[in-house]
């Protein structure tokens, strides 16, 4: 039972990365779809509409930060890879928020990204507020990561 | 740092002079003109529709000459010349080629009809192609393809539309003419098979002229049909013939082409009628808009107070017209012209996306200039990216200096973006990633750091978050504190204190409060603690802090419960300002995830070990890697910067509502023209 600590704990950041990469994947994928629409009919508008369907890609980098950190705090990449089992545990819990904050924000914010590509095809001038409205669901994804993060890095100390 | 001062402007010239006094307001393009209706008062308006319909004619015509000689003669465009912007021409260098432009549309017509010419061309040689395979079958006919036979015998050539040979079409015919006429030799028929493959077959069948119908019809019920392609002469000589065709298309096509080569050299005398004609088109339309009666005619416009007097003194000294200047009056909305310093101009085409400064507001484009660069750099956080932003927009602006206003403004805007990502990367120690360390450890076998002149975020991100907040509580009551000299600016003082004031006491007197207490101390492992009679004091602040809140912020309401229930509500925005603070969280995650992925990607590279092998794989990992992550954060960094300026910072203060002062002038695509003086 010692040994499954870094199971769980490895666990964990391969669900960040994967959950995240999954919700960033589908939500680019979709945002691109409906930036070819728009190039179709304007090619000039190629950089706008990159922008906006490359804010939903973000989350797989969050996720992949995630794994990084985690991966470097249980020894995975070099170092001692003695954890314990509530330790192991504690590692997969931190991971979750961005885990499922970063799938279902990545594909929501697409939606929201697709919304805006539409609004930058027919009026390129309010591109700005476009970027916003994206933006914002982003927020949620920022404050997943930022528990995490905080949740990783105050593990390493516990002495459990 | 503000709006330029607009006045009205209005200009009354002698008819006969109406066209110089255009040209002269669009060159100098410092006047937006006003549309006004003064039908009532006499004056008429010149309906230009038509000649600027001819003139968009024209346009298009040149426009896709330009595009044919781009087809046929591209020019030989040097890399990143489209950042070289326009080339100038002064007003006598513009006037003789005007002189000299009377050509532009004979050549510009001549380019459109050599390329259509080369289209039909295309499709004639295709055509033939087409031809040509399609006679490759018929090879063994030596009769021409048309023919109908003799007075006494009829031809029918043909296909079927599966494999024949001779047997088969014969023993076909003798069933469908049935016993009779196997025995007949009217009904007798030579048939030849001339070529038979799978899906098709080509038949040639003689038979006696009176049976003929009888023989096709049994011919056809078993699939018999008339070629697709039927030429007079035989298969043979029609084959060469459209061979010939091919050729003499093909050597037209080739001429056609020397010719528009050879037209390639008028390639700047069309781009300049392009624009000749852009401009005609707008001052038409101008001219459309514009007040006449008999003898004179009235030009309304705004333009900024510094260009004014200049404005007066060259249209009466040259021109004839009487100028006259006005203040802009109560109920006209004057549009927007932005003058900032050289460090915080390129942050005014930010503003600009979100809206211009409404009337009565500010332009906050400086104080928004200082956080921009500053919260941009924090999410960047990379000494090494910095670096790169630094030389290539210096690069780029000083080796294009004719560069179009926009792309310069934005490269400005990331030169002073990089600085404040190179100095946060110092503070932070990130240069790539931790890009020292790894190679010096990989191919040296000695670890050499950069230290952090300040602390390094992943090491400590709980002070960092708190550094962040800090930030964030800094940054919005800057947007409280223009919300505040923008009231008292009005004369609103009262109003400055109920809606800023007491806001400043309850979230300053709360946070304050906050870190006289020992459990949030702990939590966030600050240093310090505020002593309790500091608490007190905070508390009582934030208290009359609410209290104002709850008083005063309904005060547009008479009625005093309904008052008090609006302060209620109002009170209740201090969640805003817990999720506004909370937001600038972004400022870690974004810094962290920059430092993080570059350290991936130096970790990828120096998998690879030492040596030459180990250091050319570190290379390429190395540009990628960092090419990837750099644009990926540059984007995120912008966007985040912008949100937390749009949403944060100008939800304090901020509408807009202004419009962007779009004067008359020539918006051309090529040349641009420079007044003498």
């Amino acid at each position: 039972m010692e040994s499954l600590g870094i199971v769980f704990a490895l666990t964990g950041a391969a669900l960040a990365a994967l959950m995240a990469g999954i919700g960033s994947a589908i939500g680019v994928g979709m945002a691109g779809e409906a930036a070819a629409g728009v190039v179709t009919e304007d090619p000039n508008k190629f950089g706008k509409v990159l922008i906006l369907q490359l804010l939903p890609g973000t989350q797989g980098i969050y996720g992949l930060l995630i794994a990084f950190i985690t991966l470097s705090q249980i020894g995975i990449l070099g170092g001692s890879a003695d954890i314990s089992t509530a330790k192991g545990l504690l590692y997969l819990a931190a991971c979750l928020p961005m885990a499922f904050v970063g799938l279902w924000s990545a594909i929501r914010q697409a939606r929201a990204a697709v919304s805006g590509i539409q609004l930058v095809s027919k009026r390129p001038d309010q591109m700005g507020k476009s970027m916003i409205f994206a933006a914002m669901v982003e927020t949620y994804a920022i404050l997943a990561l930022l528990i995490s993060i905080l949740s990783i890095t105050g593990i390493g100390g516990l002495s459990i | 740092m503000a709006k330029l001062p607009m006045k009205r402007v209005e200009i009354y010239g002698l008819k006969t002079r109406r066209k110089a006094i255009l040209e002269a307001l669009q060159r100098f393009g410092v006047l937006e003109p006003i549309s006004e209706d003064l039908s009532e008062m006499g004056f008429e308006k010149t309906d230009t529709a038509k000649s600027a319909a001819t003139f968009a004619k024209a346009e298009d015509t040149l426009k896709s000459a330009i595009e044919v000689l781009d087809k046929y003669s591209p020019e030989k465009v040097p890399l990143l010349s489209m950042l070289s912007g326009k080339k100038t021409l002064s007003v006598s260098e513009y006037y003789n080629t005007v002189d000299n432009a009377g050509r532009a549309l004979d050549i510009a017509r001549e380019l459109n009809d050599l390329s259509k010419r080369n289209y039909e061309l295309e499709a004639d040689i295709a055509k033939c192609e087409g031809a040509i395979v399609s006679l490759e079958s018929w090879s063994g006919l030596d009769i021409p393809m048309n023919f109908r036979g003799t007075k006494k015998t009829a031809a029918l050539i043909g296909t079927f539309p599966e494999p024949k040979t001779e047997a088969d079409i014969l023993k076909g015919l003798g069933d469908a003419l049935g016993a009779d006429a196997a025995n007949d030799p009217l009904y007798a028929a030579d048939v030849t098979v001339l070529h038979s493959e799978t899906g098709f077959s080509n038949v040639c069948v003689f038979c006696r002229r009176e049976k003929q119908n009888e023989i096709e019809a049994a011919l056809r019920n078993m699939g018999f049909a008339k070629p697709q392609y039927v030429t007079k002469r035989p298969p043979i000589e029609e084959k060469a013939r459209l061979s010939e065709q091919i050729g003499a298309d093909k050597k037209q096509i080739e001429s056609n082409k020397k010719r528009i080569e050879t037209q390639a050299k008028h390639r700047d005398l069309l781009k300049f009628m392009v624009d000749y004609y852009a401009m005609r088109i707008e001052k038409y339309e101008t001219l459309g808009d514009i007040n006449q009666r008999d003898k004179f005619f009235v030009i309304y416009g705004y333009a900024p107070e510094k260009y004014c007097a200049r404005l007066e003194d060259e249209l009466t000294r040259k021109y004839d017209a009487a100028v006259e200047i006005h203040d802009a009056g109560e109920n006209e909305n004057p549009p927007v012209l932005l003058r900032n310093n050289p460090f915080s101009e390129p942050v005014e085409s930010v503003l600009e996306t979100y809206s211009m400064p409404g009337k009565f507001e500010i332009d906050p484009t400086f104080i928004m200039s200082l956080f921009y660069y500053f919260l941009f750099g924090m999410m960047l956080s990379d000494a090494g990216y910095g670096l790169l932003m630094i030389v290539g927009c210096a690069f780029l602006v000083l080796r294009f200096p004719n560069m179009a206003p926009g792309t310069k403004k934005a490269l400005k805007m990331f030169f002073w973006c990089g600085i404040s990502t190179f100095i946060w990367g110092l503070l932070f120690g990130g240069f790539f990633g931790d890009a020292v360390q790894v190679i010096s450890r990989t191919f040296f076998d000695h670890e050499v750091k950069i230290p952090a002149l300040w602390f390094e975020p992943i090491k400590d991100p709980m002070r960092m978050l708190i550094f962040a907040f800090a930030v964030g509580i800094v940054h919005l009551f800057a947007g409280l504190g223009i919300k505040f000299y923008q009231m008292v600016k009005d004369g609103d003082i009262k109003g400055a204190i109920y809606d800023v004031v007491f806001w400043y006491l309850l979230v300053g007197g709360g946070i304050a409060y906050l870190l006289s207490m020992q459990m949030f101390v702990d939590m966030t492992g600050l240093g310090f603690k505020l002593p309790p009679i500091g608490g007190k004091i905070a508390a009582i602040c934030a208290g009359i802090g609410a209290l104002g809140i709850i008083l005063f912020a309904g005060r547009s309401s008479k009625n005093p419960a309904k008052r008090v229930a609006k302060g209620l509500y109002e009170l209740y925005g201090v969640t805003s300002y817990l999720s506004d603070i909370l937001s600038y969280s972004r400022l870690l995650a974004l810094g962290l995830a920059t430092g993080v992925i570059a350290q991936v990607f130096n970790q990828m590279g120096s998998m690879f070990g030492g040596g030459v092998f180990g250091a050319i794989c570190f290379t390429l990992v190395f540009v990628i890697g960092h090419a990837l992550n750099m644009a990926i954060n540059l984007l995120g960094a912008y966007v985040h910067t912008n949100r937390l300026q749009f949403v944060e910072f100008f939800g304090k203060f901020y509408e807009g509502g202004g419009k962007k002062f779009t004067p008359f002038t020539a918006n051309t695509k090529y040349y641009k023209f420079k007044e003498e003086n």
